[in-house]
């Protein structure tokens, strides 16, 4: 038996530990996208069938007449969506790791239930990035790109549309147990989503339920502040852009944060209450 | 010694469940204690550990760890206690290693690094010392889906310990090992105990584990049978034996019998005694004996005992 030697936490900041537990858990699920081959095949196809096909038929069927380059709305729209669509479908491994008992291994763990999240939101973006890039190269060869700057842009917001779509997935993905639940879920979630809150048909004449509805979304907001940035100062601006960019931003940090907190207090109930 | 565990009066219904699963238990452990709580399967031993590592709610009652409210003061209770859990919680895509290191980096112990060698060679060296120790180091760094359940045991037990925690919990921890692969763990486990004065909180099925601890506690259908040292229960609870026997047999059932002694045979006479010594007893013997064996009631036939006593072993 080898001389035991007493080990002592090495980070001594409480801070310092949550930042770091915040990296080990979403480096945990950057480690297994590219552990997992379907993981990375699924987030270049995704973007192939949503722009590719989806986007391709809408472009072809419907952009006459609205004033405006629909390409380009299209694009920006799946963009957000893919975003949207992998770190909701990335959070709902959380089911899986219910399912094994892994959560036990974090929930035990002395950090903030809210670093838990956290990680896992950013974790699950890292597919939501490969996603993205993939949409924008399959954009470029349906012959819609946006210039450079413009992309680095959208990169720049896109930490707070993944926290955003990761809080919201939160509030659901927290409750279910089953991996069934889970798919159908992140269904529920995306689906309307990409419909309702203007990512591939324009929003601007919405009324009634479905206007309340895509007032209630947190892509709408995210959409739209992409959108802001992406089409300032440009002469189509009026026609895509539905809110201030300021009050936009105002919005998704504060349903974001409203969202965070929910779906982490639902996560770590369902959790220990049994 | 101060307490570095109460329980007072804890009860856990499940929902949905029509009674409780633990009902009103109240203990206490001492720091540095290795206590073990005992009892049959559904006899409330997960729920009351899961409830002191703070990853289960409680119905009601109190709970402090460390001085801590388990409810309250969740993160700090976190903060010093480790455990095996009976379920294993390996992720099973990640390797044994990617295991260790996520769980060494989530409780602070280093900075997170993408690779092994990436990471201090502090933890290099401390993990390989405890694959070594349970004998896993050549299976570090596959899948944990390619480990045999054995294996995936004593991963878990190697990253319950990376850490150095003040109390651990062991919720069965030798289920699935061999034989040596146990002993090593408890001659590892002894080392962690005298050298850190690390509290021990184990549940097991194996009764000759407990052989050893400080304070035994025995539950039952959610109640607690009895509280007291391995010695204490068996003292008060069985009587010891003396096994004789002789050539001529007949003569020593006699002297026995004089003596006020009951006895029954199987095979050699059995001879329970509780109010005086075997010596006082194989003193007033005069037949030759040709077998003469004192026999100790083991922990385990406390136990059986304890719990027919309190109406059989749970579900």
């Amino acid at each position: 038996m080898s001389e035991l030697v007493l080990q002592q936490p090495k980070i001594k900041s409480r801070a310092m530990k949550e930042l770091n537990a915040v990296a080990t858990i979403a480096a945990r699920d950057i480690t297994l996208f590219f552990k997992s081959p379907g993981m990375i095949i699924m987030s270049l196809a995704m973007p192939l069938l949503m722009m590719g096909m989806l986007g391709g038929s809408l472009a072809q069927n419907m952009a006459a007449g609205l004033g405006f380059n629909y390409g380009k709305f299209m694009l920006v729209g799946m963009l957000v969506n893919m975003l949207f669509m992998s770190t909701t479908s990335g959070i709902s491994s959380l089911v899986e790791d219910h399912f094994t008992d892994f959560t036990q291994e974090m929930m035990i763990s002395p950090v903030s239930r809210y670093s838990i999240v956290i990680g896992k939101i950013i974790g699950s973006s890292f597919g939501a990035i490969v996603s993205l890039i993939g949409t924008l190269v399959v954009g470029l060869v349906m012959g819609i790109t946006l210039p450079v700057s413009q992309i680095l842009a959208v990169l720049a917001l896109s930490p707070l549309m993944c926290l955003s779509a990761g809080a919201l997935a939160m509030i659901v993905i927290g409750l279910i147990k089953s991996n069934k639940m889970a798919n159908l879920a992140v269904m529920l979630i995306t689906m309307p989503q990409m419909f309702l809150s203007g990512a591939i048909i324009p929003i601007n004449n919405s009324s009634g339920v479905l206007f309340v509805i895509s007032r209630l979304m947190p892509m709408t907001y995210c959409l739209d502040l992409v959108r802001a940035v992406v089409y300032a100062g440009t002469p189509e601006y009026d026609s895509v852009v539905l809110f201030n960019p300021a009050v936009t931003l105002v919005a998704i940090i504060a349903i974001t944060v409203v969202c965070l907190m929910i779906g982490t207090l639902f996560f770590a109930r369902s959790e220990k209450n049994k | 010694m101060s307490s570095i565990i109460t329980v007072n009066e804890l009860v856990k219904q499940y929902e949905k469940a029509k009674e409780p699963s633990v009902k009103g238990v109240s203990f206490h452990v001492n720091e540095g204690e290795f206590f073990a709580f005992l009892g049959p399967n559904g006899a409330g031993k997960t729920t009351t550990i899961s409830i002191l590592t703070t990853t289960l709610s409680k119905t009601s009652g109190s709970v402090t760890i460390a001085g801590y409210d388990v409810e309250k003061d969740a993160q700090h209770v976190r903060d010093k206690v480790g455990i095996i859990f009976q379920q294993p919680s390996l992720d099973p895509q990640l390797s044994a290693e990617e295991n260790i290191r996520f769980h060494a980096c989530l409780y602070g112990m280093y900075g997170y690094r993408p690779t092994f060698k990436m990471m201090p060679a502090e933890y290099r060296n401390r993990v390989m010392e405890l694959a070594e120790i349970v004998g896993i180091e050549h299976a570090l760094f596959q899948p944990i889906k390619k480990l045999s359940g054995g294996m995936q045991r004593k991963l878990e037990i190697i990253r319950s310990l990376i850490h150095t925690p003040k109390i651990l919990f062991l919720d069965e921890p030798t289920q699935g090992l061999d034989a040596v692969s146990r002993r090593s763990l408890w001659e590892y486990i002894d080392n962690v105990r005298k050298q850190n004065g690390t509290t021990v909180f184990l549940t097991t099925h194996y009764i000759d584990e407990a052989e050893n601890v400080d304070k035994v506690c025995i539950i039952n259908h959610g109640e607690i049978a009895i509280t007291g040292s391995p010695d204490e229960m068996k003292s008060s609870l069985l009587k010891q034996e003396l096994v004789v026997d002789a050539q001529d047999k007949d003569g020593l059932i006699r002297e026995i019998t004089n003596m006020g002694l009951s006895y029954h045979v199987d095979g050699h006479i059995i001879v329970p005694y509780q109010d005086r010594t075997a010596q006082d007893i194989i003193a007033r013997l005069e037949t030759k004996l040709t077998v003469l064996k004192i026999q100790e009631p083991s922990l385990e036939d406390a136990y059986v005992e304890y719990l027919m006593r309190t109406g059989g072993g749970a579900a």
